[in-house]
């Protein structure tokens, strides 16, 4: 199956927040009501998967990017994030350990906890994936009356995000978000604005963050291998010095009748400081 | 046994006790009850101190392993039972932590049983793990020592155990190795979020020097704690050695940090005057450079109270630097701070408490320190004479327990006064208090085309020609957030009957009130608030002979529940065919303002258009049809607003 994508044109958006009723139907989330940890009611949380971020006079629907390397599926040590081959990436609560790793990796800071539970789960956007396995597309892009946000194949949001932004140059900024950042992501967004005010911050780049760990991740069992043989490869070189050392003392000791300097340990061999 | 000893276990009762009570209520109530912890700071003190510093702290059992089997440096042997054990305890906390702060930590196991190698933390979770049975083993030899298993199953355990010590050591050491460094690790996937003086590609080989130097420094402090608790003497030259040791491996990691710094070229930053190279000079030079460059001179690491300092500053030096990385350093966003709960600093106090408690307990029962070290000084407690006389004294083996069981349960009832309300009735919503809907003179303009275009509010008397064109609106933002319903009230109460129509939409309660603001009662954004008002009842009714008007039944509790319902006096509160209805089943609670206000203007709205659709607008009853998003705070910036004018007498404000 071909990647799916979301695209989101900004500038056509009036802000209905049709979307977020829709995805709240759709995930059964219920009223938002405000915690102390969240900053904002109307920002993302474990009952609101999509929002509109209101910046600049623009309404800017935030939700889960669907990156295509995402750091959450990396960071997560028990597989409970899942990239699919549609697209969406996905959370199983049965595998979750409540660690919160996805969160601290996640560049755009999407994942929610549902704090207030005793049994809490990570929250977030699933891109309706089982309506996707139904043949149709995500509820936000079904309820949106303005066609501000598409559903499709993303090599086809892609090029449609830049012959947009071809025919009006003047209208929007001259970048498809998210058709690069963190190495591509599932939902793209144009606008007449820069988005780097999500996520982040500003130093959002194209490089892939799993990358990153694997760095230094793949040179786990070298590192292994090196350390231990480096360790038995010392102990032997100590180990027959000391051998050595206590044979010699024992044939002093024969030779001579002076008891040998020590204190039974046959390892008095340490070097003064 | 000494006295000191004694009060140190009091203390650490006490502690225990607290934590018995935090702990139930961490459970019962979920993270959200008794946590700073947010959606901005998913991971706070309970990772940085409990699982970063903690497992960095335990670093002395590896290191001084090494040192003493590997490296052949016999003489520093005295130091590796107890370096053992407090590595041993101190996984243990760590895995006890995590129990804390794992939001399902019943899933502690899963690791296991969906392996994920492709995570940082799947790595350090397998290691933790491991390392944790490889000191079990290493310790075990220690417990088979003491006389009651001496049977022929255990010594052919510990005669095992004893010769598998190689092994075991190279193992601990390739373990401890792999995941100390992997610690830093975790945050490489985070290159947008940790500050740039402490992100780097090389961040593994900093935790992992880091937690060598820290472990070195770990076992030179607790020898001067033990030599406090338990009397015994202090091995100076020893200690001398790994004062020496410490010096190279701390000035080495704090040459690869500045090092890192100038190849990633940000030793500007480092240069600048901000907060944050502060932090980071400051835990770089209480952490290293400055211990470092002490201990490389002979007649400090020979001072005794000069190395037992600084041991101490290395130790919050580098456990400083696992907070940067984890908290400090870790960017969120803007307005989103955060600062562990008392009940944070209890979990983690209580954890290290336990931990200390099994020490000790150990010290006592096993040969942990070697003998030559046992010189226990003799207390003469048990022959002191009791003042008093008269009363039965109890041995002196029973009366340290029973008032470490006392300090417990002071602990426990201390923790239970102090314990905030969230933690025993769970996370409350945050409380979002409403302003009263502001009015002002003006028109509204459609700006753009179409439905659900913002609206413009034209609100100076002067910028409208047409004084026909001119009305009182009101500008509902209950939580002042900017967002807000431009609300024609005029036209409203003209549709609805001119000024004979107020309780149509307003409640009567108050005296002599037409229509009292809706956010004099509807105090809440989101939540109920109780609006009944005791005192003033008490008053109007006479005293306290007044109790029986509301409290008829004498056998029962004077609960609201079970007074008599407010509706039997006021209700006239509730005007015929007015819109306004009691409709929650809570007595003298009013609403959130936003479902009074949605319930009230919705249900009208959509009765309307069904009725008579062809007089309204397409979008008559949907959401945009009154949220138009005009700009709340360019109509702040806006006269007569600014300079607040007064309405007029025709829009009552509430409170």
């Amino acid at each position: 199956m071909t990647a799916k994508a979301i695209l989101t044109d900004t500038t056509r958006c009036t802000g209905c927040e049709r979307c977020v009723a829709a995805c709240k139907q759709t995930n059964a989330l219920g009223p938002d009501r405000p915690g102390r940890w969240q900053i904002r009611i109307d920002d993302l949380s474990a009952t609101r998967f999509t929002t509109i971020v209101r910046h600049d006079g623009r309404f800017v629907r935030q939700q889960c990017r669907h990156c295509a390397e995402p750091a959450c599926v990396a960071a997560c040590l028990v597989g409970a994030m899942q990239k699919t081959a549609e697209g969406p990436v996905i959370y199983d609560g049965d595998r979750c350990m409540g660690c919160r790793y996805c969160m601290v990796a996640c560049p755009f800071e999407i994942p929610r906890y549902e704090w207030a539970a005793s049994v809490p789960y990570v929250r977030k956007c699933s891109m309706c994936y089982t309506r996707l396995g139904e043949g149709r597309v995500p509820a936000c892009v079904d309820a949106c009356p303005e066609k501000a946000t598409i559903f499709g194949d993303r090599e086809a949001l892609v090029a449609e995000g830049q012959r947009r932004i071809h025919e009006h140059p003047e209208r929007y900024v001259n970048h498809v978000f998210g058709e690069h950042e963190v190495g591509g992501t599932s939902v793209l967004t144009i606008s007449d604005i820069p988005l780097d005010f999500l996520g982040a911050g500003k130093g959002i780049t194209g490089s892939s963050l799993p990358d990153l760990t694997w760095a230094a991740l793949s040179k786990v069992p070298s590192l292994a291998f090196g350390v231990g043989g480096l360790m038995a490869g010392v102990f032997w070189i100590t180990d027959r010095r000391m051998k050595l050392q206590a044979e010699s003392a024992a044939h002093a000791q024969q030779t001579t009748t002076e008891p040998a300097a020590g204190d039974g340990t046959p390892g008095k061999t340490e070097r003064e400081r | 046994m000494s006295r000191r000893l004694d009060s140190v276990k009091t203390i650490l009762w006490t502690i225990m006790g607290v934590l018995a009570v935090v702990t139930a209520a961490r459970y019962v109530n979920g993270l959200g009850a008794v946590t700073n912890l947010s959606d901005a700071a998913p991971w706070g003190l309970w990772i940085a101190f409990d699982v970063m510093a903690g497992v960095a702290l335990a670093a002395g059992g590896f290191t001084l392993a090494a040192t003493v089997y590997i490296f052949g440096l016999t003489r520093y042997r005295p130091f590796v039972r107890p370096a053992i054990l407090t590595a041993f305890l101190g996984y243990i906390a760590v895995a006890v932590g995590l129990l804390y702060d794992l939001g399902l930590p019943w899933h502690i196991l899963h690791p296991l049983v969906y392996p994920q190698s492709h995570s940082v933390l799947f790595e350090v979770a397998m290691c933790v793990m491991l390392y944790l049975t490889v000191l079990a083993l290493e310790f075990s030899p220690v417990i088979l020592e003491h006389p009651w298993f001496d049977r022929p199953l255990f010594r052919a355990a510990h005669h095992v155990l004893k010769r598998a010590t190689i092994p075991l050591v190279i193992a601990g050491i390739v373990l401890s190795t792999l995941h100390q460094s992997s610690l830093g690790s975790l945050f490489l996937i985070a290159p947008f979020r940790v500050h740039p003086l402490w992100y780097s590609p090389f961040i593994w080989i900093l935790f992992l020097i880091s937690a060598v130097g820290m472990g070195l420094m770990m076992v030179t402090l607790e020898s001067y704690v033990s030599a406090w608790l338990f009397g015994h003497t202090l091995p100076s030259d020893r200690l001398a050695g790994l004062g020496r040791a410490s010096s190279v491996v701390l000035l080495v990691y704090a040459g690869l940090r500045l090092g890192d710094l100038a190849w990633r070229d940000q030793i500007g930053l480092a240069l600048r005057a901000s907060p944050m190279a502060a932090l980071f000079w400051f835990e770089l030079a209480a952490g290293a450079i400055i211990p470092g460059l002490l201990l490389a001179v002979p007649a400090v690491r020979r001072h005794a109270l000069g190395l037992g300092l600084i041991s101490g500053m290395v130790v919050l030096g580098i456990i400083g630097y696992r907070f940067d990385v984890s908290i400090v350093a870790f960017s969120r966003p803007a307005g989103a701070g955060y600062f562990p709960s008392w009940v944070e600093f209890v979990v983690s106090a209580g954890i290290v408490a336990g931990a200390l408690l099994v020490f000790i307990f150990f010290v006592e029962q096993l040969r942990v320190y070697p003998p030559e070290h046992a010189d226990a000084r003799p207390t003469g407690g048990a022959q002191r004479m009791d003042p008093h006389g008269m009363q039965p004294r109890l041995p002196r083996a029973l009366a340290a327990p029973r008032r470490q069981s006392l300090a417990f349960v002071v602990g426990a009832a201390a923790a239970w006064a102090f314990l905030p309300g969230a933690a025993i009735f769970g996370a409350p919503s945050a409380p979002v208090p409403v302003t009263a809907a502001r009015a002002i003179a003006g028109t509204v303009t459609q700006r753009g085309t179409g439905p659900g275009h913002a609206f413009t509010v034209v609100p100076t008397q002067a910028s409208v020609p047409d004084p026909a064109a001119r009305e009182w609106l009101l500008l509902i933002d209950g939580n002042r957030d900017g967002r807000l319903v431009v609300f024609p009230h005029d036209r409203h109460q003209g549709a609805l009957g001119g000024t004979q129509s107020c309780a149509a939409c307003h409640h009567a309660n108050l005296p002599f009130g037409r229509g009292t603001a809706c956010a004099a009662c509807h105090r809440d954004m989101y939540s109920r608030a109780d609006i009944f008002d005791h005192a003033t009842h008490i008053e109007r009714l006479g005293g306290n002979a007044g109790c029986v008007r509301c409290h008829a039944d004498q056998e029962v509790a004077k609960t609201r529940a079970t007074a008599t319902s407010c509706t039997t006096c006021h209700a006239g509160m509730f005007v015929a065919g007015s819109r306004v209805r009691p409709t929650g089943t809570r007595d003298g609670h009013a609403a959130g303002y936003l479902d009074a206000m949605h319930r009230l203007c919705i249900n009208c709205h959509s009765e309307r258009m069904k009725t008579e659709p062809a007089k309204h607008p397409v979008d008559f009853a949907e959401c945009r049809g009154c949220h138009r998003d005009a700009d709340g705070r360019a109509i702040e910036r806006l006269e007569p607003y600014a300079t607040g004018v007064h309405p007029p007498s025709s829009v009552r404000l509430g409170r």
